[in-house]
């Protein structure tokens, strides 16, 4: 009876299966899986098939740091499986729930390892030292794996050294239900094999064997010859022996609906700004001048899903929140790199950032959350930064870079070493354009040259200081640029918020009516009455407590909606607008 | 210009097509009703050619069929750096051919079960799919000892040669007559390593590949 426990660890492909930009088929019990190595040498083990409609993503495309589906083109992070882009939506962010299915992945003896619920560690072979193996080409078998076990304890192979004698002595030095040790003696030559037999399906497995150390280079080829002459034979005679038994029922896998942590609603809590993340500072360095680069690592498990543009709330020791865009690359999964400039008037939380936080400090961060998503199917895209408003940019111009999608990135800083992520920039090779030390007068002439060619598809994307934007927003509308090509984000609200009116808010979801007094906003007074609303920056800049009008006149004071949208009456930011007309309907 | 009878759904057009569009010779297609028409065993194509198969060439008055003869012949007219077809080298010659009539068996037993499948031919299927897994098997284990000595294409040469043209689509639609290729991942990388070559095009069930990683 073939052993099917999900617990125990499998090899399902060998280490040198997993060619870069390759994406490996494999399958152990009846569950299939999509097997890539990222260009970072992270393996994934995923669920072979798109969350979209169910294609097989072992045909889909491994860009080195993300995978994308065939069939419409969904792309998913390198070690979280998330998804990143949806070509069908280009100008939203993908949910967090699409999330693929991921296996765990060990790589050891020159094995992929794997298993539905592993329990341990990948067991230890004794006489299997790492590093100094030769893998033998694996060699499918349509038998059940028992009956391969079974066959082979009576295999025979040469030890290195006497390839060309036979009869040598051979000895089964362990065996269990999916491996065995055989040990081949000859006079003085001596050579132990490891065979493991992946159960590839009731009635299907692999052999994959090892031999104990590696022979001289001028017989490497020989002896792998020599193995998979003998393994091919075998396979015959495994074959030939089952080709009259009833083939037993192929193993049916099950499809687990989407992970409780993903499916559940979040507990309402009082507080809105959460931080359910805990990080270390793994590095701390100095990005550029009176810029702090850090990398955040995670304490325990992964981190979320992000995709360019994104940004996460800093929790800091002293109490601050302030938001930091992610500048990671596509795939760059495993940690977070921010960059903090020191203000000069710091009221906290930049100064905490560079003078407090050092390396090994822990942080509690917020998921990331992307209200500056790019899209990707622009004709030409043109990136804008002035200062540290490279960050979200740069994990743009990464993202399009990897994508090789026409772009160009303009960054504006004051000289040469205030340009943050040397590294990074340096790898994005011509389509990067400094302009430094301009003043404001040189700053819009600039602007006007880059925006003077307009041409339908093409979408502009900006950050930086409040009157660089209100400039560029500016020159690019007298340019002929439309509103929706025009994608911007502050670093903060500069507007004087005015917060003296009175006036009724009725949730039309939650069936709520309350007054926001002077004083008060919309965002505490939805949170008092006991609904739960993300929030962000809460000063009408990044985009997060975002609100659906559906009656009722805004009173805008933000700076994250365009024109357009504030002209249109039919969204608001809780944080700090309020009401012109006596009561608001919210979608809430 | 080179004239191509053609149906964009065989994979004996399409390894023209593509070996056309890597060399960049210019070409013109006359689409011909394989199904369900039946336009290959009409009289006027069968003045083309007796046999009634695709594909067919005329190049400037010279009237060539059979996929793997028009192969040969298009690579050493048309190819001035002579390694699709190096005509030069009797060994590799050799093994080019040997690789020609391999791809003949493979369309004898994958393209047959792919037909059974998708256009309702009357053939021993089991037959047909057994057959191409023998194929397969010597074909990855090929392949697979090719990696292992440096070598990336079919024959022993540093570039690819007309033998990988030849054998590649009917494996890459192999699926397509229910013989999947997960027992054989030396033959999925060979393939991987053919959709990079420059000018490389896709049809209707084979895909393209990322770029490879840069060195």
């Amino acid at each position: 009876m073939l052993d099917q426990s999900r617990n125990r660890w499998h090899p399902i492909a060998a280490s040198h299966d997993l060619a870069y930009r390759h994406v490996f088929h494999g399958q152990l019990l009846g569950r299939e899986f999509a097997v890539w190595r990222a260009d970072d040498d992270f393996v994934n083990i995923w669920e072979n098939r798109c969350l979209h409609r169910g294609v097989r993503l072992s045909i889909g495309i491994n860009d080195g740091r993300e995978l994308k589906c065939q069939y419409h083109g969904w792309r998913y992070s390198n070690r979280t499986a998330g998804c990143t882009y949806i070509p069908a939506h280009p100008a939203d962010a993908p949910a967090r729930t699409i999330t693929n299915r991921t296996f765990s992945a060990v790589e050891r003896y020159g094995f992929v390892w794997t298993a539905e619920e592993p329990v341990g560690e990948v067991p230890g072979i004794a006489g299997l030292a790492e590093g100094d193996l030769l893998v033998l080409r694996g060699i499918p078998v349509n038998a059940a794996a028992d009956r391969v076990v079974e066959h082979l304890q009576t295999h025979r192979f040469q030890p290195v050294g006497a390839l060309d004698a036979d009869g040598a002595e051979m000895v089964v030095e362990t065996a269990d239900a999916f491996s065995l040790a055989l040990l081949a003696r000859q006079g003085t030559a001596e050579t132990r094999c490891v065979f493991f037999v992946q159960p590839v399906d009731a009635a299907r497995s692999v052999i994959r064997g090892v031999l104990d150390r590696q022979p001289e280079a001028a017989q490497r080829m020989a002896v792998l010859r020599h193995h998979n002459e003998r393994l091919s034979a075998l396979r015959e005679r495994i074959e030939d022996a089952v080709r009259g038994e009833p083939a037993p029922a192929p193993i049916e896998p099950v499809f687990d609906p989407v992970p409780a942590e993903l499916a559940e609603m979040p507990q309402p809590t009082p507080h809105g700004r959460k931080a359910t993340l805990r990080v270390e500072v793994a590095r701390k360095w100095a990005a550029a001048d009176g810029i702090a680069g850090f990398e955040l690592t995670p304490l325990g498990g992964g981190l979320p899903t992000f995709q360019p543009g994104a940004h996460i709330d800093v929790h800091m020791p002293n109490g601050e929140i302030r938001q930091y865009s992610v500048v990671n690359g596509p795939g760059e999964s495993d940690r977070f790199t921010i960059g903090v400039k020191r203000e000069p008037e710091s009221a906290g939380g930049s100064s905490c950032m560079h003078d407090t936080v050092r390396e090994g400090d822990v942080l509690a961060i917020s998921e990331p959350r992307n209200n500056f998503p790019l899209r990707r199917d622009a004709s030409k895209t043109l990136l804008v930064a002035g200062g540290i408003g490279i960050t979200p940019l740069l994990a743009m111009a990464q993202a399009l870079h990897n994508q090789d999608l026409a772009f160009e990135l303009h960054y504006f800083a004051r000289d040469e070493a205030q340009m943050a992520f040397r590294e990074r920039l340096d790898g994005l090779g011509a389509t990067l354009h400094p302009h430094l030390g301009l003043d404001p007068q040189a700053t819009g002439d600039t602007l006007s040259s880059l925006f003077s060619t307009y041409q339908d598809g093409m979408h502009l994307y900006l950050c930086g200081p409040g009157p660089m934007l209100e400039a560029a927003r500016r020159v690019a509308a007298e340019r002929g640029w439309p509103e929706q090509a025009i994608h911007f984000e502050y670093f903060k609200n500069t507007n004087e918020i005015d917060d003296s009116s009175t006036f009724e808010v009725a949730l039309a979801r939650s069936c709520l009516t309350f007054q926001v007094p002077a004083g008060r906003t919309i965002l505490d007074m939805v949170r008092e009455n006991g609904v739960d609303m993300p929030s962000s920056c809460e000063q009408g800049a990044c985009g997060t407590c975002l609100a659906t009008v559906i009656e009722g006149e805004p009173d805008h004071q933000d700076v994250y909606l365009n024109d357009t949208e504030k002209r249109s009456g039919t969204k608001i930011m809780t944080c700090v607008s309020r009401a012109r007309s006596a009561r608001l309907v919210l979608d809430l | 210009m080179i004239k191509l009878y053609d149906y964009e759904l065989s994979g004996n057009c399409y390894k023209l097509r593509l070996l056309m569009s890597i060399l960049g010779v210019d070409y013109e297609t006359v689409p011909v009703d394989f199904y369900p028409g039946r336009e290959h065993k009409s009289d006027w194509f069968l003045r083309l050619n007796p046999l009634g198969q695709l594909p067919v060439v005329d190049d400037d008055g010279l009237v060539l069929r059979d996929a793997q003869a028009i192969l040969v012949y298009l690579a050493a007219r048309y190819d001035p750096s002579g390694t699709w077809y190096p005509r030069d080298d009797p060994r590799l010659l050799g093994e080019v051919s040997q690789w020609l009539a391999f791809a003949d068996g493979i369309t004898a037993t994958a393209s047959a079960a792919r037909l059974h499948d998708g256009l309702f031919y009357d053939v021993d299927i089991d037959a047909c799919r057994a057959g191409a897994h023998r194929l397969f098997r010597i074909l990855d284990e090929h392949l697979w000892f090719g990696e292992q000595e440096g070598r990336d294409w079919l024959c022993a040469a540093a570039a690819p040669t007309i033998a990988d043209i030849a054998c590649f689509p009917y494996v890459m639609l192999s699926e397509e007559g229910g013989i999947s290729r997960q027992d054989y991942p030396a033959i999925r990388r060979w393939c991987d390593r053919l959709k990079r070559v420059d000018g490389f095009i896709v049809m209707s069930g084979i895909f393209p590949a990322s770029r490879a990683r840069a060195a």
